[in-house]
């Protein structure tokens, strides 16, 4: 079990990087909702998933880097992806079920 | 207090996993907690596109939640409390790094980061409830009060977790080993809350 403690952790010069690239990406999705408020050709179905690719990145930055999951034993992250998963399966199904979510 | 961490800021344990059970056990509730926020979310989801002209008299226009926003104002929030996640991680680095001063610093400036966040979030349902749209206006602004509201509560049991924390390590001149432990796993506890509101702020605000 020792490489999974192989990876060193972030020095607080590089929690700064990752923190300003935190904020540069919720930059970016606030800039996105403007286009599609502002833009015509600019359409929800283009912006819906380019927002949720970014929530996404910075869901795994902060998981990854500042929760440190990735320096954790392999078991740590069965558990919490397990839990994530699970409910992401549900809720979509639920709501895919129920008709509010379609595809775009 | 060089008997705080390793320096790769993992602790002696010998439970058969390897890892502490404190520290798995907060990671098992943390998993759990995806079901309670998705409950939430996708509550807020089923009800926020639909038609509630029944609930409003003739002649008045329904209010929803979206009409409402003030992105620019709930952008700044989401900076703070991202922000904040910086300031949590820097905490923990500095108790393995031994500095309890710093790690005090830090802590408090959490906390301070979180009581932005939390007085925004006042302000914005101050404003909501002035405008007309309360948690029984219709199922909309309902659900996203429920769901907002709890994240709320979370970040301010999360104030109240960092606040003692500094409290203790002021009063002892320093926090114990395991003492140590308990900032990794409100820092944990403090991460889960951010990365619960990035899909907040995306999927209830700004996707229309």
């Amino acid at each position: 079990m020792a490489e999974e403690h192989a990876l060193a952790h972030p020095t607080p010069r590089q929690y700064v990087q990752i923190a300003v690239l935190l904020a540069i990406l919720t930059a970016i999705e606030v800039a996105l909702y403007y286009l599609e408020q502002g833009v015509e050709a600019f359409t929800t179905s283009i912006a819906a998933p380019l927002l949720i690719l970014l929530a996404v990145m910075k869901f795994v930055i902060v998981v990854g880097w500042f929760m440190h999951l990735r320096y954790e034993k392999s078991l740590v992250s069965k558990f919490f992806t397990t839990g994530f998963v699970a409910a992401m399966v549900l809720y979509v199904a639920v709501l895919f079920a129920l008709g509010a979510v379609v595809l775009l | 207090m060089a008997d705080i961490a390793h320096a790769d800021g993992h602790h002696d344990v010998h439970e058969s996993t390897g890892i502490d059970n404190r520290k798995l056990g907060m990671w098992v509730f943390l998993s759990s907690e995806f079901m309670f926020f998705g409950a939430l979310i996708s509550n807020y989801m089923l009800f926020k596109g639909r038609d509630y002209s029944a609930f409003v008299p003739a002649g008045q226009s329904v209010i929803l939640p979206r009409e409402l926003y003030d992105i620019p104002f709930t952008s700044v929030s989401s900076f703070v409390l991202l922000m904040s996640s910086l300031t949590m991680v820097l905490a923990h680095d500095a108790l393995v790094s031994g500095d309890q001063n710093r790690t005090r610093i830090w802590l408090a400036a959490t906390g301070l980061l979180g009581s932005v966040f939390i007085g925004g979030q006042v302000f914005e349902f101050t404003e909501f409830v002035q405008q007309g749209m309360t948690l029984s206006t219709n199922p909309a602004a309902s659900a996203f009060f429920v769901l907002t509201g709890f994240h709320g509560a979370h970040v301010f049991l999360g104030i109240l977790m960092l606040l003692s924390l500094y409290g203790i390590s002021r009063r002892q001149g320093g926090l114990t080993e395991s003492q140590g432990l308990n900032v990794e796993l409100v820092g944990l506890y403090w991460h889960f809350v951010d990365i619960i509101w990035i899909v907040i702020f995306t999927i209830v605000y700004l996707i229309p």
